[in-house]
């Protein structure tokens, strides 16, 4: 349905819901004693960063991506706690749970936020600010975590009321208090606004959302391209994309940033081997295959590379995909000698779903490993077992 | 060394064997035609390392000699000549210069003895058969030959030799063709081989009237002799899977079905199915069958066809494409199709259709 015939239609209400601090308010929750501490969630090696942290972190100028050697500097006192991924995926799962009591047409953007349609749901409510405040309540009676809502008429409104009103928040954006909201707010508030437009855009001197809405034609057709019209829309608070209830996966990727520098290729490979385990078996749970197969390699100085092969047919397990991304990493190690990386990733894209059966086996070479590599993972954790290859060497 | 001919003859040659030649080259000389003259014969020859084509032509050459040619642009200058132009080739060093009429070309040339040519594939076995029956073997069945799998042994045509049969299968993993015909000429032992994909398609190519041919197998190479051609193509070496056991066997229920009203209706409802999975289902019910397809869009597509069938009822999904590549190639007014559940491959055949058989692997719905 194109956005000009929806427009005559009755106006959306789209809700934004984000969790605050999530992990580390789950760690909060979990461990009262760390209730008005500072916390930070994240890889607490030498080089690990900021996955999340506490609101009472957050005063220090902490922000999650941040390294964390630079958090702790600016917060001594900070306690530092490895994420605890699997645990904090089930939370999220009673999460969206409560979501789905609301309505069927949930997007899920990550593990704590989405948007929700609410549009027909409205009228059970009474109005927005009831709806709003009931899941706030049905996510702490279920979780027992804060989360902040924003309500608006697209996707995008929603998503900047959640953010204004943070922690804890409740803030319904509708009508004239859009544009009277959104109009201070910088240029890169907006989605589709990164860091090098917000530069390119500041040359121009557009700096918030209100420069941008009042910016000449030729000049957001210099930045924008072909997606100027659409961008100064955005800026005067509309928007019509639809809430995504089922956004099929566009590939599937696993990275690791190292303890320490790597430039053996013996280590590297193990840690390859790691790699392609978890994306092997993310694939495997939903179901799915990949054509292309891609690693990524960051060196010592940050540049970063990536090399990719299609593979045919489309692989889902890790053996095959080990052996594809040892090719690639070979090659690239041979084309710069001594390399040190600080980063590694393994990349799986033109998913596809594994339905068509095979003539000769399943095509699944290793697949009964990587299930019971899988189901030990899941009883004893992530580091209960390991591949000879992937184990660092005494 | 001078060559002279007309335009005719040294198209001829030339188109014969340009497929060979890869418009992008790893060396500069496989984009070159080697021309060797010998005892009054002028051959021409193209290669890239896997296929090598040999064509004879009626050319008159002025003595004993060989070079090699920019193929794809001596084949561009004597099309573009006119019709029954009288074409003079002088090579001196190492150009050659192309004389036509009022036209003159200088070619740049590359020595000969760095042209890499297969001499002799110490054949095991000869057979001799109609150009015919070669041609159809490849027809039936090259379609389902993998592309660029990692499975290399399956981006091939296996051709086998068989109790006095000549046998080719293809699979791509998910479906398989066979097709084999009987040899007049007696042919003792059994002998299998892998042609690579482009050497099946090339042979294709090359095979046309009823006259015989030979072919020759060599531990190495696959040699086939046409007329005036010769086509050679290395084999993939490597052991292609039991096919044998992934073929159904003949039994139990089956559909029976109007072939050309079966296509049409897949045909039909495909233009509905997933674009890249290309998913539909098979709703199977005594004697009628009910198609079905939908797409991310979820527009549907649903045919019904009277077909003949007693067995039990079933839905089963498939590639559309590999059914539709099966029904294609068959020739019969009726075809069976053998489904014993929706997770075992499925048989198609038709008794107008000699040799021929289909299996196709479900999708899981």
């Amino acid at each position: 349905m194109s956005g000009e015939s929806a427009a005559g239609t009755r106006q959306r209400c789209i809700a934004h819901v984000d969790m605050d601090a999530f992990y580390a308010s789950v760690e909060q929750r979990d461990r009262p004693e760390l209730r008005g501490l500072p916390v930070l969630v994240g890889g607490t090696g030498g080089r690990g960063v900021v996955a999340a942290a506490s609101y009472e972190a957050r005063r220090f100028g902490i922000r999650s991506a941040m390294p964390m050697t630079e958090a702790r500097r600016r917060c001594r006192d900070a306690v530092c706690i490895q994420p605890r991924m699997s645990h904090y995926q089930a939370v999220s799962r009673t999460l969206f749970q409560v979501f789905r009591e609301f309505t069927p047409e949930v997007e899920g953007l990550s593990l704590d936020e989405a948007f929700l349609d609410i549009t027909g749901s409205l009228s059970l409510f009474g109005s927005a600010t009831a709806l709003a405040q009931r899941i706030k309540d049905r996510v702490r009676e279920e979780s027992g975590l804060a989360a902040s809502v924003g309500i608006g008429p697209n996707k995008l409104v929603a998503k900047i009321a959640s953010d204004l009103d943070k922690p804890d928040g409740l803030c319904i954006l509708l009508g004239d208090d859009i544009r009277a909201a959104l109009d201070p707010l910088p240029a890169g508030r907006i989605g589709g606004i990164g860091p090098r437009t917000v530069e390119r855009l500041a040359g121009h001197g557009i700096h918030s959302v209100r420069d941008l809405r009042a910016a000449p034609e030729s000049v957001l057709t210099r930045v924008f391209g072909r997606f100027a019209r659409q961008m100064r829309q955005r800026a005067e608070g509309l928007d019509e994309r639809p809430v995504c209830t089922h956004r099929p996966d566009q590939s599937i990727s696993a990275e690791d940033t190292f303890e320490g520098d790597i430039a053996d290729p013996a280590q590297l490979r193990g840690e390859l081997g790691k790699l392609c385990d978890r994306v092997g078996q993310r694939l495997q749970r939903k179901n799915l295959r990949g054509a292309v197969v891609a690693v990524k390699l960051r060196r010592d100085d940050f540049s970063t590379f990536s090399r990719q092969r299609r593979v045919s047919p489309p692989l889902g397990e890790a053996a095959p995909m080990l052996r594809v991304t040892a090719e690639l990493l070979d090659t690239w190690l041979a084309e710069n000698p001594g390399a040190r990386l600080r980063l590694l990733g393994v990349g799986v894209s033109e998913l596809s779903p594994a339905t068509q059966l095979s003539l000769f086996g399943q095509g699944t070479e290793g697949r009964d490993l990587d299930q019971t590599l899988a189901s030990i993972r899941e009883r004893f954790g992530d580091d209960a077992v390991a591949r000879g290859r992937a184990r660092p060497r005494d | 060394m001078k060559l002279t001919a007309t335009r005719e003859a040294f198209l001829d040659p030339l188109q014969a064997i340009i497929g060979v030649v890869e418009r992008r080259q790893t060396m500069p000389i496989l984009a070159n035609v080697l021309i060797t003259a010998r005892k009054g014969t002028v051959r021409m020859t193209a290669t890239d390392l896997e296929v090598e084509m040999v064509a004879t032509g009626e050319i008159a050459a002025d003595g004993d000699g060989e070079v090699t040619l920019p193929g794809r642009k001596l084949l561009d200058i004597c099309k573009a000549l006119n019709d029954g132009a009288k074409i003079v080739v002088d090579i001196t060093g190492d150009k050659a210069t192309v004389r036509a009429g009022r036209s003159r070309f200088t070619l740049a040339t590359l020595p000969a003895t760095e042209f890499p040519v297969v001499e002799d594939i110490h054949a095991q076995q000869a057979i001799t058969l109609p150009q015919g029956a070669l041609k159809r073997l490849l027809e039936k069945t090259q379609f389902s030959m993998a592309h660029q799998d990692v499975r290399y042994y399956l981006n091939g045509l296996l051709l086998e030799i068989e109790k006095g049969r000549l046998r080719a299968v293809a699979t791509d993993g998910h479906r398989l063709a066979l097709c084999d015909v009987s040899l007049n000429a007696a042919a003792d032992g059994n002998h299998q081989v892998i042609v690579p994909r482009k050497g099946v398609l090339e042979l294709q190519r090359l095979l046309h009237a009823d006259e015989d041919l030979t072919l020759s197998l060599g531990t190495n190479h696959i040699r086939v002799e046409v007329g005036t051609i010769r086509f050679t193509s290395k084999l993939i070496d490597g052991r292609f899977p039991d096919y044998q056991r992934v073929i159904p066997k003949q039994e139990g229920k089956f559909i029976s079905a109007d072939r050309e009203d079966l296509k049409h209706s897949l045909y039909r409802t495909a233009i509905l199915s997933n674009e890249k999975y290309r998913g539909i289902r098979l709703d199977l019910a005594e004697n009628a069958l009910r198609i079905q397809a939908h797409n991310p869009e979820q527009e549907e597509a649903e045919e019904e066809l009277e077909v003949s069938y007693d067995g039990q009822s079933m839905e089963v999904g498939f590639n559309v494409n590999y059914l539709m590549d099966a029904l294609g190639a068959l020739d019969g007014e009726t075809v069976s199709v053998q489904i014993s559940d929706p997770s075992s491959s499925c048989l198609i055949w038709d008794a107008g259709t000699e040799g021929c058989q289909y299996v196709v692997m479900p999708m899981r719905l």
